[in-house]
């Protein structure tokens, strides 16, 4: 089912992507990401000594703050920490480095829609950004759901309080783009097909659902592919430089 | 509690002595000379009223908003001003988050006596209705990165966005003229502040030798030195505020000599000021201008000239409706910059005092009011609707067919427009004939730009 977005998008098409690695001099990393006008700052300090109380001291641990644009912190920017910190325990190793803290803080600069996804993506990049091992990089993406069944990915600001239902998504990425042959064998890495974190806002079908996921899942590799692209050239020029 | 004091980071006793003595020779370690600033960049966001600063390495981020609040007894004619700093965790790992340290209080202290006392924000203009009503105006500053100097860097980020923040216009309306209607930016321009100078704070750094003084310390330098003083003046020469908080004793001679310093780097910092503000007014300003332009092709209460016009335009073919549909996008695609502003303003709005002036029944008479054209294109805009009709379904295509008829009993010159426009725009107009359910999405709109 067609549908017409008030920027000209077609449903499958995403928001003008940018990204930008060591933005920040006194953090161990940092990351800019922009989907079209919705702008994440994120910065990561760690590993840090030590754990907060109740934290398991075996494990390194993940601690998220969250900071929003304006005013004080409130229940909501709660949640987003809370999802950001399960979400980066399931990617970081966390039996390197026992008993210590990481810090991701994340700012928000501007809001126009799929925040917590660019807010995912940001913090997963300035967690390269940083150095602290990942098991695999998480690319977010939001899809919603229209009055008329359609779906629709990245909506925008208007878009997402329109919409009848919106789920955020967060996959692994894809080895696609690294090992073109990999991806057709079927069992060769089971969590390579699954998802890390879902969060759904108002009542959409399961079917819907399933849509979403799948449109999700295919967008994952554009985001990837620029994800690692964006990865690169720091390191390259790390390499001349050391060399 | 010490795991966290292990975090931070402290001078070797080599850096401070390298630092003290090459002070002596006048230079400074990242090579400037003693009374130099570090490179300024100042670059705006995409609502009114956001700045970023990057003075050096250190990084200051900066929002104003405004909402609209009861004043103070003992003021009921001004609006209030108040500066919320908040010095992030990614700025420096010693920061902790939650409550402000002493830092981030007498940093917010600083910049809100240079801008409050010295009257810089005239804010007797903030005042709607006396003793009921005023603009409380907001400003929050975050500091993203300490490389040093967060003063000077704050303030200027502050001054910055003040100068680029737009409030919304309101008026009196009603029947006692007690209501206060507030325009969203669609509607009317949104006003700037009314700022009388520009107070720029000049922070200097003493060391144990009393001769040094340095300008503009980074964060290695602010380590070592022993004493500190901020000096707040305007390019007219008039000192807003000092502040030295306790440290090395200076002799007068020398804080006479830094307030003279100060004067010039005041007039200096002013000037790169209001040319990046001068600039980003320039560009906001050729985006208006495509978007009221395009605005004037879609007018709907305007004469049967405009609406001949439009006529004429979906009489065409199917390139008509494109070029419409083009334009429609255009300006929301620029307008979706100011809603997010009046969104926010808006939002502010309505979490601050309980009374909403939105709905005044003054504003929203469809006939009246030409301007309501471009209410209707922000409720066209915010609800996302699909307009060209050849992909509708069925049950979509009943909708239009029906305010059809209605329209031709309402009025003739609509009547026109209406049956050839309506497979174009099938909603704007209908929107235009039918006030009872233009008032409902007029309210689902305003919400949902909330």
């Amino acid at each position: 089912m067609e549908m017409d977005r008030p920027d000209g998008r077609s449903p499958n098409q995403l928001r003008p992507l940018a990204c930008s690695r060591s933005v920040l001099h006194r953090a161990h990393g940092s990351a800019t990401w922009a989907q079209g006008e919705t702008k994440v700052l994120a910065a990561v300090y760690g590993p840090k000594a030590g754990t907060k109380k109740n934290e398991n001291p075996e494990k390194a641990s993940i601690e998220i703050i969250w900071k929003p644009n304006t005013g004080h912190i409130g229940q909501a920017d709660r949640e987003y920490e809370m999802i950001l910190k399960k979400t980066f325990e399931s990617i970081c190793i966390r039996t390197i480095y026992p008993n210590t803290t990481t810090s991701i803080v994340v700012q928000v600069v501007h809001d126009d829609g799929a925040l917590l996804p660019c807010a995912i993506n940001a913090a997963c990049a300035a967690l390269v950004d940083a150095g602290i091992p990942l098991r695999h990089l998480a690319v977010a993406i939001c899809c919603s759901v229209t009055d008329n069944n359609c779906i629709i990915l990245d909506p925008s600001k208007q878009e997402e309080e329109k919409a009848k239902a919106f789920a955020y998504l967060v996959f692994p990425n894809t080895t696609v783009s690294v090992v073109p042959e990999k991806s057709l064998q079927a069992g060769s890495d089971p969590m390579a097909h699954g998802i890390i974190t879902s969060v759904t806002h108002g009542a959409m079908s399961v079917d819907d659902y399933l849509h979403c996921l799948e449109r999700g899942r295919a967008t994952t590799q554009r985001l990837s592919e620029f994800l690692r692209k964006n990865m690169e050239p720091k390191s390259t020029r790390e390499a001349s430089k050391a060399g | 509690m010490e795991q966290r004091l292990a975090n931070c980071w402290r001078l070797t006793v080599n850096e401070k002595k390298f630092i003290e003595s090459a002070l002596l020779s006048d230079v400074r370690v990242d090579g400037r000379g003693p009374l130099d600033y570090r490179k300024l960049n100042i670059k705006f966001g995409k609502n009114d009223g956001s700045a970023e600063v990057q003075l050096g390495e250190t990084r200051v981020m900066s929002y104003v908003s405004a909402q609209l609040v009861q004043p103070y007894r003992d003021r009921p004619n001004e609006g209030t001003l108040s500066i919320f700093t908040e010095f992030s965790p990614m700025a420096d790992p010693s920061f902790e988050p939650g409550r402000p340290g002493e830092s981030a209080v007498e940093l917010g202290r600083i910049i809100d006596r240079g801008l409050r006392e010295s009257r810089a924000i005239d804010t007797e203009s903030l005042c709607i209705l006396s003793a009921k009503l005023v603009w409380a105006i907001r400003v929050d500053i975050h500091i993203l990165d300490n490389a040093g100097n967060l003063v000077d860097a704050a303030n200027i980020a502050a001054l910055a966005s003040l100068l680029t923040f737009r409030r919304p216009e309101c008026s009196l309306g009603g029947e006692d003229g007690q209501q206060v209607v507030v325009h969203p930016p669609e509607v009317r321009e949104p006003l700037p502040l009314i700022i009388h100078h520009l107070p720029v704070a000049v922070t200097f750094g003493y060391f144990s030798n009393e001769n040094l003084v340095v300008l503009d310390p980074t964060y290695h330098e602010e380590a070592v030195m022993t004493g500190r003083m901020t000096a707040t003046l305007n390019a007219n020469g008039d000192v807003c505020a000092i502040q030295k908080p306790g440290g090395q004793e200076i002799s007068h001679r020398v804080i006479m000599h830094c307030l003279r310093l100060a004067h010039v780097k005041a007039g200096d910092m002013t000037a790169k000021i209001k040319d990046a503000v001068e600039k980003h007014n320039t560009e906001r300003a050729l985006q208006k201008i495509k978007r009221h332009s395009s605005s004037v092709a879609v007018d709907v209460c305007g004469t049967t000239a405009s609406l001949g016009g439009k006529q004429n335009q979906s009489d065409g073919d199917k390139e008509g409706s494109r070029l419409d549909q083009l334009k429609l996008k255009d300006e929301t695609k620029s307008m979706e910059c100011d809603a997010t502003s009046s969104a926010q303003v808006q939002s502010n709005k309505k979490d601050g005092s309980s009374k909403n002036f939105v709905g005044g029944p003054s504003s929203w008479d469809p006939y009246s009011d030409c301007v309501n054209s471009d209410l209707l294109k922000a409720s066209l805009a915010s609800r996302g609707h699909s307009t060209p009709s050849k992909k509708k379904d069925s049950r979509r295509e009943t909708k239009p067919e029906e305010p059809q008829n209605e329209v031709k009993i309402d009025s003739a010159p609509m009547d026109t427009a209406l049956t050839s426009g309506q497979s174009n725009e099938g909603k704007t107009l209908k929107d235009a004939v039918k006030p009872k359910h233009k008032r409902k999405k007029k309210k689902g709109s305003s919400n949902n730009a909330n």
